[in-house]
This record gives structure tokens, C-alpha cells and sequence, in this order.
């Protein structure tokens, strides 16, 4: 019952019209942000952190915190309409989500992005008010061994899951992991693959990447067909999901949720880890595993209820502990201090209505970014109609200001266009995008992760089998590695796909 | 209304013939014309970034330009300021915040900047307060029972920092080298998981700032020591290090510094606008938040100060043995 009360408090300070009215502003420009490609809640967030000082230290925060899950609203729709994930943890979303809109179908893959972002928003906060304590407490637990393990187990994970050959995955996999070592090394401060060039001092950029692959290849490749807009506008059915596209992202939105808020606790790439672990996850308990990829909705709703769960559990280790799991979170923890108050164990009954009525709010900005995002669809679905010369130039300049925007270097512009260009050579050989932004991603913590091991285990190697959790992410992924060569696993695949022709 | 509209006249006036000698020095006086970028090479929302946030508010109401900060963590404090030794123009625009690594690393191993030659020294700002945490039911309760520890297991007890070539890494091997003990550090990418690392029991201990503050506060971490000259303030009762025996005072001071041969306007311009800045209520304010003291020097002195620390460290790192190449 002190849940309730407390939650009673928090809503009182929440439904103050000024905190209201903060709430939306935040949540209005995180929309705005996550639907603009490149331009990511970091940036924004520290533009305004100096507007905040002068309101009070509640809608200070309910307001940033509006901004960073508001933005993981946003962050799908370039996903699915346009194949430029709004952030790393939309990458996945682009697989099924875009093949959906050439189907015309987008508008059931927007809608269901946005309702299972609803949900798992919403669940997060109540897992948030719940547990936040306990959970804290056992996510520290996650040390370097660990984390290895569960990096390890999603690179395995993310080669198993690709579509076509497993080889090229691999190469894939391998080339990201190698663009994620250009730079300053972290545990010795040593320069490695920069060539003497200072622009790769700070290693390279992710926006610039994703948008390259992704965004600037796609347009080039479409540059080679025949210039009108063959399935998009012919057939457009309807806006919301239908009653089997709920029936089907039910069970995903479900498990999303779950997986993204307790990957979310952890410090470190929680939201984009729980995103392609929930793609894996769907693909492997489908019925018809061969639809994903080209248009199921169930690769949507899966991994966008996963980040953003993740996203919401992200507070709880920041509210609970002091400890920021992500660079929003460290921002986040900054506009705390410069408020007067102290995120951390005592928060919770030092500033108990700062505490409630932040939680409180997150409640609010959940309904208030239903209510605003699913008018927003019917909206996004009519750019479908512009045509290509127009749509492409704008894209082009879209990309071309977030990447520049990120790093104001007018070389992640060059860099942007080059791994445009090497995108376009990869779809034309088939190779998939995806493995290399999320090795890229992936491997740098590998890297760090593996070395503070070595460092703690003096150099001794059985550590991560030591350890349960790092031993059962090891196990986990050595029997991914060796299902396709046991008998067993093969003949049940065998099976499985007789039944389906 | 009648005294009101006077006031605004006679505002109006002044400020003209206040602007009127601005006019013929125009050229000088455009400086600056644009936001000054100052890189902070540390995760946004550690001590050091909130209170470089406060001081770039605080100085940029005095340059009448916003001043932006950007966040280029790695490298022990170091990237931000490579990356501007290599890539910025000296015209001013761009400034980092100089972390004391800038003139350690240089002498533990290769780096691409040569801390005597590379930048334009502007002011020095203020230092830190360093400790070491350890977690509530470990079996350290002082700062001797660690270092027992270590004398008894030379290596086996692990300690985490921000980063290797730290103010912390490099103190704490001084304190192992004056007790004649053997410990290891586990350099971690800023504050932030540098606590998770010692409350999930993966390190021994912690040497870090303040962020551990609100874990000491509420019993979840047990500060064994501070590393200023006298006690701090929030945590009386904890003794500093030359208590316990060992003459060192470690509160690695900071300042800020542009790309060698910086336009002279600019450098006196932003020397000014930082003392102003350093006197400011709400930076004054944020500093007490993070128990740092201000320790404002103007240009001439923090160049010295700058000579005089890279002089010192050349002797420490050589007589500590961390030189690696």
C-alpha cells in the first residue's frame, strides 16, 4: 500500500500544470528527435539542460526524462518508412519494418511500434516502482566477466540470426568489429588503426555508419531501378493493425518488454543488445521463422517494445544506485546535481516527491506519446506518396545534417558517403548491413570487457566459466554455434520445413 | 511613468556613448564572434563535466557568447585534448578542458600532442577530491587493512579508476611504492563504473572523486581515506592520506588551454571571462557540490604551474616504473 501512496504523491506533483506542460514539451521534442535521423537525445538533451535551471528541479527532469523516452518512440519511424534507423537500437527495426512499408503496410508497422512502445513504456514504470531497489542491486553484479559473456553471446547471436549465408555474416560481423577498434585504445590510452590520421583519433562515428549503410545505400540503389514508386502508394492498406497483426505481436510485446527491462538495468548497451535479442528470440519461437525479413510484423513489435523497455529501466540503476547505465543516463544524473539533489540509494526518502513524481510522470508521457504518435502515423504513411526526386534530395540533406551535426566535422560527411557507397556494393553481393553496425557496436565493449577480465583474473582464462551468468551466456552461445551441426537440430529443422511446403 | 521613461533615456544615452569608442576598435572587439566550443574530455554528468557546464554558463555571460560543451571522454582525459591539438584552429573557438594526464601520459608512452609545445595555457580553474571506497560489508575497515592486504597478497587486491595514467592510478602506486606493498589497478571509462565495479564486489576498491558521495552517504560504500590537504568538509571523520602517514596531497588540478599559437585576444578575453566566472555564485556553488576548491590562476601563472608539473611527473613516472615503451 506505501507503493500507492507514494505513487499518489508522485501524481499530485505530476499533474501540476506546469509539469504537465513540461512533461509534453519533452516528450514533443523527443518525438521529434527519434524521427529525425542522426539527431539522438544526447544532443538535444545537452542543448536544454541550461534552459532547466531556472524551473524547478521536478519539471526540470520530467522533462528531459520526456525527451530520452520520447525519442525511442520516434526513433522507429525512418526505420520502417525510409530504411534509416533514428538510433543504433532501430537497426533491427529496419529488417522487417521497412519491407512492411513496401508492402504498403506501414501504417500497421507504425502503429504497432508505437502501441508496443506504449506497453513496455508503461511496464517499465511499473517494474520501475516495484523492484527498482532489488534489481539494482543485483545488475551490479554484471561485472567485466560477465559482460564479455553477454557481448559474446550477442555477436553469436547476431550471425546466427541473419538471413542468408552465414559466412558472409561472419565477414560481416568481423569487418564491424575491426571499424570499432579504430581509435584510442581504453585501456592504454595507445592510438591503433589511425594511420597518423587525427580525424580517427576519436574512432569512428556510429551515426555516420548506420546512415551510410543504411540510408545513402538504399537511395543509390534505388537510383539503379526504374524511377516510379512500384508497390508504395498503389496499395496502402490501411492505417492501423489488423486483429491478426495484433494476434501475431501479442506474444512479442509481451516478451519485448520483459527482456528489454532487465537487459535495460544493466550499464551499457542495454537497449540495443535487448532489440536484436528480441528479433532473435521471435524469429526462433515463429511458426513460420521464413517470413522475417520480409515483413513480419512480429520482427517490429518485438525489438521496438524491447528498447524501448530498456530505455525505461535505464532510470532505475541512475534513481536507485547514482550510477548512469548510458551516456542519457549520465546527462540525466548531471541535471540532478545541478538541481541541489543527489541521485541514489537515499533519493527515494530524501526527495521523495522528486523521486514519485518523475515516476508519476513517465505514466503521463506514455499516454501523452500514444495519444500524440498514433495521429502522426496517417501523417508519415502520405510522405510515402512524394515522390522519389523529391524524397531522395531530401533524405540525402537529412543525412547529410546529422552526421555533420553529431561530431560539426565535415568528415563523418565524407565517411557517411563512403560507407554509402560500400552498402550499395554489399547489397549488390549480398551482404546484410546489420551484423556490421552491431558488431561495430558490440566490439569495442567486447574488447574493454575481456581486457578488465584478464586484468582481475591475472590472465587466467577459466574465470568466465567460473562465473554462472557468464557461464551460461558462453553456453548459450557455443550451442547456437553447434545446433546446425547436430543431427538433432537438423533433422527438426528438416522437418519443419517439409511441414510448411 | 515619468521616472521610468527617464530611467530608460538615460540608460539609452549611456549605453551609446558607452559603444561609441566600441566602434573604433570594432576589429579587435569582434572576438568573439560565434560560440566557443570547450571540449571536456569525460562523460557528460561526472564532477568534471557539471562543474565545466556551470563555469562555461558562468563565462559565457561574460563573452556575450554561448559557450558549448562537448563531451569527448577516453584515454585517461586525454582524447579531447589530442583531438583539438591536431584538428582545431587556434583562433579560439575551439578550447578543452586540460585533465593533469595531458602532461603525464606523453611520458608513459607515445601520444600524438606534446603537452610543452601543442597548446596555448589560458587559466587554471580548480582540483578535485579524491578517496577511496570500499563496500559496506568489506572486510577492510581502514585504509591500513587494505594495505595490509596487499602486503600479505602482493597483486591480489584489485583497485578500479577512471582510466590508466590517472591522477588515481598514478597516487595510488605512489602510496603502494611508500608502503612497499603490491596492488592492481583496473582502468574503467569514468566514474560511473568505476562504483558499480567495487558495490558488485568485482574490485578490491575504488579510487575515484566524488561520485561514490551519495553510496558513502547512504551506507552502501565506506570511505577509507581522502586525498586533499586537510579533511573535507562533508566527511570530517575520514582521515586524508598525510594522517595516515603518507606526505602526499592529490587533488589533480585542472585548467583550460586552446591549440598552440591561440590569438592573444582570445586568450586574454577567455582568462577574463573564466576569472569572472571562477567568482560566481552558481559556480561557486557546484564546485562546493563536488568538494572542489577553486584555485583560479591567471595565464602567466598556470604556464609556470604547467612547466612546473610536467617537470614533476617526467620524475614520478620514470621513478614509479609505469613507462611503458
Amino acid at each position: 500500500m506505501d507503493v500507492f501512496n507514494s505513487l499518489w504523491l508522485g501524481l499530485g506533483v505530476a499533474m501540476q500544470p506546469m509539469n504537465l506542460l513540461f512533461c509534453f514539451a519533452g516528450v514533443f521534442i523527443g518525438t521529434l528527435i527519434g524521427v529525425l535521423p542522426g539527431i539522438g537525445p544526447v544532443a538535444a538533451m545537452s542543448l536544454l539542460l541550461p534552459i532547466t535551471f531556472n524551473i524547478t528541479p521536478e519539471a526540470a527532469i520530467i522533462m528531459l526524462s520526456g525527451i530520452y523516452y520520447g525519442s525511442m518512440y520516434g526513433g522507429s519511424t525512418t526505420a520502417i518508412l525510409v530504411n534509416i534507423p533514428g538510433e543504433a537500437a532501430s537497426v533491427i527495426t529496419c529488417l522487417d519494418g521497412y519491407q512492411m512499408a513496401r508492402q504498403g503496410r506501414a501504417g500497421p508497422a507504425l502503429g504497432m511500434a508505437a502501441i508496443g512502445s506504449f506497453i513496455a513504456g508503461t511496464l517499465a514504470v511499473v517494474g520501475l516502482m516495484l523492484l527498482a531497489p532489488t534489481l539494482a542491486r543485483v545488475a551490479v553484479k554484471f561485472g567485466p566477466a560477465e559482460y564479455f559473456s553477454l557481448m559474446v553471446l550477442g555477436l553469436t547471436i547476431l550471425v546466427w540470426l541473419s538471413q542468408g549465408s552465414i559466412i558472409k555474416a561472419l565477414i560481416m560481423a568481423c569487418l564491424g568489429v575491426v571499424l570499432g577498434l579504430v581509435g584510442i585504445d581504453s585501456i592504454t590510452a595507445m592510438p591503433r588503426l589511425t594511420f597518423d590520421q587525427m580525424q580517427l583519433i576519436d574512432g569512428l562515428g556510429l551515426v555516420p555508419i548506420v546512415m551510410g549503410l543504411f540510408g545513402i545505400a538504399e537511395i543509390l540503389n534505388n537510383l539503379e531501378q526504374r524511377l516510379d514508386r512500384e508497390v508504395f502508394q498503389a496499395n496502402v492498406k490501411g492505417l492501423m493493425p489488423s486483429r491478426d497483426d495484433w494476434k501475431r505481436s501479442a506474444g512479442p510485446i509481451a516478451r519485448g518488454s520483459v527482456l528489454g527491462f532487465f537487459l535495460g538495468i544493466l550499464p551499457g548497451g542495454g537497449a540495443v543488445i535487448s532489440s536484436f535479442l528480441s528479433y532473435a528470440m521471435e524469429k526462433r519461437l515463429s511458426k513460420t521463422p521464413e517470413r522475417f525479413g520480409k515483413g513480419a510484423i512480429e520482427g517490429v513489435a518485438g525489438p521496438e517494445t524491447a528498447n524501448n523497455a530498456a530505455a525505461g529501466a535505464g532510470f532505475i540503476p541512475l534513481l536507485t544506485l547514482g550510477i548512469p547505465p548510458n551516456v542519457v543516463m549520465a546527462l540525466l544524473l548531471g541535471a540532478f546535481i545541478v538541481h541541489g539533489v543527489q541521485p541514489g540509494p537515499l533519493m527515494m526518502t530524501q526527495n521523495p516527491q522528486l523521486f514519485w513524481g518523475v515516476v508519476a510522470s513517465m505514466y503521463i508521457g506514455n499516454a501523452m506519446l500514444l495519444v500524440l504518435n498514433m495521429p502522426l502515423i496517417g501523417l508519415w504513411v502520405q510522405l510515402l506518396k512524394v515522390p522519389y526526386k523529391i524524397l531522395f534530395p531530401m533524405i540525402l540533406l537529412f543525412c547529410v545534417i546529422g552526421a555533420y551535426s553529431v561530431s560539426n566535422q565535415v568528415f563523418d560527411v565524407y565517411l557517411m558517403l563512403g560507407f554509402g557507397v560500400l552498402g550499395w556494393l554489399m547489397k549488390k553481393f549480398g551482404f546484410e548491413p546489420a551484423p556490421l553496425v552491431l558488431a561495430f557496436v558490440l566490439g569495442p565493449m567486447l574488447e574493454n570487457n575481456l581486457r578488465k577480465s584478464m586484468i582481475l583474473s591475472q590472465g587466467d582464462f577459466m574465470m568466465f566459466l567460473e562465473r554462472p551468468i557468464s557461464a551460461v551466456c558462453l553456453a548459450c552461445a557455443v550451442l547456437l554455434l553447434v545446433s546446425p551441426l547436430l543431427p538433432i537440430f537438423n533433422k527438426q529443422r528438416k522437418q519443419l520445413a517439409t511441414e510448411e511446403s | 511613468m515619468r521616472p521610468a521613461s527617464h530611467k530608460l533615456a538615460r540608460r539609452t544615452l549611456l549605453g551609446s556613448v558607452l559603444a561609441l569608442p566600441a566602434i573604433g576598435s570594432a576589429r579587435a572587439q569582434a572576438w568573439p564572434a560565434r560560440p566557443v566550443t570547450l571540449i571536456v574530455p569525460w562523460p557528460a554528468g561526472g564532477s568534471t563535466d557539471v562543474s565545466m557546464r556551470a563555469m562555461a554558463e558562468a563565462a559565457a555571460k561574460h563573452l556575450g557568447q554561448q559557450v558549448v560543451v562537448d563531451n569527448k571522454p577516453g584515454a585517461a582525459g586525454t582524447l579531447g585534448g589530442a583531438t583539438m591539438a591536431a584538428t582545431a584552429r587556434p583562433d579560439g573557438y575551439t578550447i578543452a578542458q586540460m585533465p593533469i594526464s595531458m602532461f603525464r601520459l606523453p611520458y608513459m608512452q607515445k601520444t600524438s600532442f606534446d603537452p610543452q609545445k601543442d597548446f596555448t595555457y589560458i587559466s587554471n580553474l580548480t582540483g578535485y577530491t579524491f578517496g577511496v571506497v570500499v563496500k559496506k560489508d568489506s572486510k577492510f575497515q581502514t585504509f591500513k587493512d587494505l594495505i595490509d592486504a596487499a602486503r600479505a597478497e602482493p597483486g591480489k587486491i584489485t583497485y578500479a579508476t577512471p582510466g590508466a595514467g590517472t591522477t588515481l592510478h598514478i597516487t595510488m602506486e605512489q602510496i603502494a611504492a611508500a608502503a612497499g606493498v603490491k596492488w592492481t589497478q583496473v582502468p574503467f571509462k569514468g566514474g560511473a563504473e568505476t562504483s558499480a565495479a567495487v558495490m558488485g564486489g568485482h574490485v578490491s576498491a575504488t579510487a575515484d572523486s566524488t561520485g561514490w558521495g551519495p553510496l558513502v552517504d547512504a551506507g552502501e560504500l565506506r570511505l577509507l581515506c581522502t586525498w586533499g590537504g586537510a579533511q573535507t568538509k562533508k566527511w570530517p571523520n575520514v582521515p586524508t592520506l598525510t594522517e595516515l602517514g603518507f606526505p602526499i596531497v592529490s587533488d589533480s588540478p585542472f585548467g583550460i588551454a586552446g591549440p598552440r599559437n591561440m590569438n592573444p585576444v582570445a586568450v586574454q578575453k577567455l582568462d577574463e571571462a573564466f576569472r569572472a566566472a571562477m567568482q560566481d555564485r552558481a559556480v561557486l556553488d557546484t564546485l562546493e557540490k563536488f568538494d572542489m576548491a577553486p584555485r583560479y590562476m591567471p595565464t602567466a601563472d598556470y604556464i609556470k604551474f604547467v612547466n612546473e608539473t610536467i617537470a614533476e611527473q617526467k620524475v614520478l613516472i620514470e621513478r614509479l616504473g609505469l613507462k611503458t615503451s
